[in-house]
């Protein structure tokens, strides 16, 4: 063992190597690449249902996968380690901001229904919901980056938070519109590229480790 | 109870079995989480699978350190955690290095 032993720095950057692999980065960029696919699925279905339905079933196929993978390739490679009190604590304050982004999502969804049967000004909620967007995914991405210890992810939150207002502002104030495989895909496809060359590089730093399980009764 | 260096040595009174730095290595990477692997510990050491095993008994033999076996999946796994005991003695042990160092700088 080398350098100075501070314990908080050891279980930071031992709980910070469990994000390392990228697929929770290749897994962020596709969801922004997800929405814009949701886009145009309504677009060509003509159908808004659809295209939502098309898109969340895209998200929980890609939920399914992410778990999976990371779950095997993280076992193999780091092993498995149940965090000690402090650090759930702040794994629950991630989980709890989560669920309160969520929430939101359902009342801004709600307010948006609203709005389009015609009950508030179109024209003020397209200007607001974009703006409650990038709030949510600024502060939801900004938790998770401060409670996990991955900076990364705040820089991924100003990204995701930009892509609704980007979006929508631009052809409400000014009348210009934004394609949206430039507001979603393009970040997105960015972040995927950042997250596959981390995936790449952990491959290389991390390879599967020698089971022996068995050798560890030869001390006995 | 493991055994403490004589008051004449290099480091009175530090626990020479947490001394040796491969157990120390592998008690400073247990005292910060509840519980773990012996996958999770051979990368955060970079020790062997043999050497673990050897550093791991004496641990648990002198109380410090739990070891339950079982399986996950069809694969065998090995999860260790600290002792209430083991997490005392290293803090101990750390607060008497302390203590050691300050006299050498003096």
């Amino acid at each position: 063992m080398t350098g100075p032993m501070d314990l908080k720095l050891l279980e930071r950057d031992a709980f910070r190597r469990f994000y390392e692999d990228g697929l929770m980065d290749v897994f962020f960029g596709l969801m922004l690449v997800t929405m814009s696919v949701g886009v145009v699925l309504t677009d060509w279905l003509e159908n808004e249902a659809a295209g939502t339905i098309g898109m969340l079933g895209i998200s929980v196929v890609l939920v399914t996968l992410l778990i999976a993978a990371r779950r095997r390739l993280l076992r193999a490679r780091l092993g498995e380690f149940r965090p000690g009190p402090e650090r759930r604590r702040k794994i629950t304050a991630t989980r709890l901001v989560l669920v309160g982004s969520v929430l939101v999502g359902v009342v801004a969804f709600a307010v948006a229904a609203i709005a389009y049967a015609g009950e508030v000004p179109l024209a003020s909620i397209d200007v607001l919901l974009p703006l409650l967007w990038f709030i949510n995914a600024v502060v939801v991405m900004g938790a998770m980056a401060f409670y996990l210890d991955v900076p990364r992810f705040a820089f991924y939150g100003i990204v995701f938070g930009i892509a609704m207002p980007l979006l929508v502002w631009p052809d409400v104030l000014w009348g210009i519109s934004v394609p949206v495989w430039i507001a979603f895909g393009v970040p997105g496809a960015v972040i995927v590229i950042i997250g596959l060359s981390m995936f790449r590089r952990f491959l290389q730093r991390y390879p599967p480790l020698p089971s022996g399980e068995d050798l560890l009764d030869g001390g006995r | 109870m493991a055994a403490a260096s004589g008051s004449g040595g290099p480091t009175p009174g530090v626990d020479r079995l947490i001394h040796e730095p491969a157990r120390l290595a592998i008690m400073t990477n247990l005292y910060v989480v509840e519980s773990a692997n012996a996958t999770y510990l051979l990368r955060q050491t970079g020790l062997t699978w043999g050497n673990l095993g050897s550093h791991l008994s004496k641990l648990e033999d002198a109380g410090y350190a739990r070891i339950t076996k079982g399986f996950k999946g069809k694969q065998p796994e090995t999860t260790v955690s600290l002792t209430p005991l083991g997490r005392t003695a290293l803090v101990e042990y750390r607060q008497r290095l302390m203590a050691t160092l300050d006299r050498i700088a003096e």
